[in-house]
């Protein structure tokens, strides 16, 4: 079948790559593609789901997690390059962060003390474009601290801040998806630094404050906040 | 002078680029390109940013054609139409494929191996000057490729030229 051809070829590929992590929709390698290091992100099969299902899912999946990084891209928001996509392995090949740490590792190595002072004017940078993103009306879907990169510029340059895995993104223009997002990121900082719950204020007020249609995102955050487990809906 | 690159994902694809300039028989070229006599793509190097944009364009045809889900009818074609931002074929041929009376051409081949043959035949063809293949970020419009690929300003303060234009060809079939 002429349609596993390119399919192998990338499996090939990818066995002598370089793996980096595996998720639960997706392994993540490292490797040269067309002389750039290359992180390539293949969505593997799930044998337990119906293979139908399992192809349109994977499918949708990958599609819209290209869409949302061109949309990213023109929007100025720093996201990888996309290299290359294939459709029958469901890979995409994208511009490797040389580099770079995660936004997670950084508030987790900065010194106990001065922790918060220190990374304020990272909370105001992620309020600036988390901002950006949900004006162009992307939602992230995963906003983790583990999906935002930090890639340090030159000694006195700033250092430049990079969202990744769009993999759970979305096309939205209702401040309910927006709020949403944001309490996901809420819920997974709070989980993961803990006592940063002043750093996670700044980021909302630079949020509030860069974004046009701040507002109603905001309300919506404080009612989503009300609704969940273990919260009590009267009143 | 030229370039070649192995695909990592196609072991024994080679592509290789070529770039001419004070070329004085575009429209012949232009032909026999048309008529199938050149065993390889013509472009328009104004077009192009940088050679690693042409990589992506002929990995991605290499790919459709191993699954046999070219659009076009060629390889080289297919090349030429996966510069193009649009899926309008003949569209991409106009812009990005050389015309009469362009007075550079970058040669853009597939092969095996033994390219020596290969790339005397092409500079046996040409009526022009070969130089070094990095030199098409001279003549690169920059204006043209912004406007065709419309380029934010945005997206131009975050990122490069190239960038941009890397992205919309890999997502071209999603978009």
């Amino acid at each position: 079948m002429a349609q596993a051809k390119s399919m192998a070829a990338i499996l090939e590929f990818l066995s002598k790559a370089e793996l980096l992590k595996q998720g639960a929709e997706a392994r993540v390698y490292r490797s040269n593609f067309l002389g750039r290091p290359t992180i390539v992100k293949e969505r593997f099969r799930k044998q337990y789901r119906h293979p139908l299902l399992d192809e349109k899912l994977t499918h949708r999946r990958t599609v819209q997690e290209v869409r949302s990084v061109l949309r990213c891209r023109r929007a100025g928001i720093s996201v990888p390059v996309v290299y290359f996509v294939d459709y029958t392995s469901h890979s995409i090949f994208l511009e490797e962060i040389e580099g770079s740490s995660t936004v997670r590792d950084h508030i987790a190595s900065a010194p106990r003390s001065a922790s918060c002072e220190g990374l304020e004017p990272l909370a105001e940078r992620v309020g600036q474009v988390l901002a950006k993103m949900h004006d162009e009306d992307v939602i992230h879907g995963d906003l983790t601290t583990s999906n935002m990169l930090l890639r340090c510029g030159p000694e006195d340059g700033e250092s430049e801040l990079f969202l990744i895995d769009f993999g759970l993104s979305y096309i939205s223009a209702l401040p309910e998806d927006k709020g949403v997002d944001l309490y996901v990121l809420e819920k997974a900082f709070l989980s993961t630094h803990p006592n940063t719950e002043a750093l996670f204020e700044r980021l909302l007020k630079s949020y509030a404050v860069s974004s046009k249609k701040s507002a109603a995102v905001i309300k919506k955050l404080d009612e989503v906040r009300l609704r969940g487990r273990k919260r009590s809906m009267v009143g | 002078m030229h370039l070649t690159h192995e695909l990592e994902l196609f072991p024994g694809h080679k592509v290789t680029q070529m770039l001419f300039r004070d070329v004085k028989n575009a429209t012949e070229l232009r032909q026999c390109a048309v008529e199938g006599k050149i065993n390889g793509a013509l472009i328009n190097p104004t077009m192009l940013v940088n050679p690693f944009q042409v990589l992506v364009a002929a990995n991605k045809a290499v790919n459709s054609q191993t699954n046999g889900k070219m659009k076009t009818r060629s390889l080289y074609s297919e090349i030429i139409f996966n510069l193009s931002p649009t899926n309008n074929i003949s569209e991409a041929f106009k812009r990005f494929g050389c015309s009469d009376g362009d007075d550079s051409v970058l040669v853009v081949l597939v092969h095996n191996n033994d390219e020596s043959q290969l790339l005397a035949d092409i500079t046996a063809r040409v009526s022009g000057r070969q130089v070094p293949v990095e030199e098409v970020s001279s003549l690169t419009d920059h204006a043209k490729i912004k406007k065709l690929y419309k380029v934010t300003p945005e997206e131009e303060k975050s990122g490069t030229l190239l960038d941009a234009v890397v992205c919309r060809m890999a997502a071209k079939d999603v978009m």
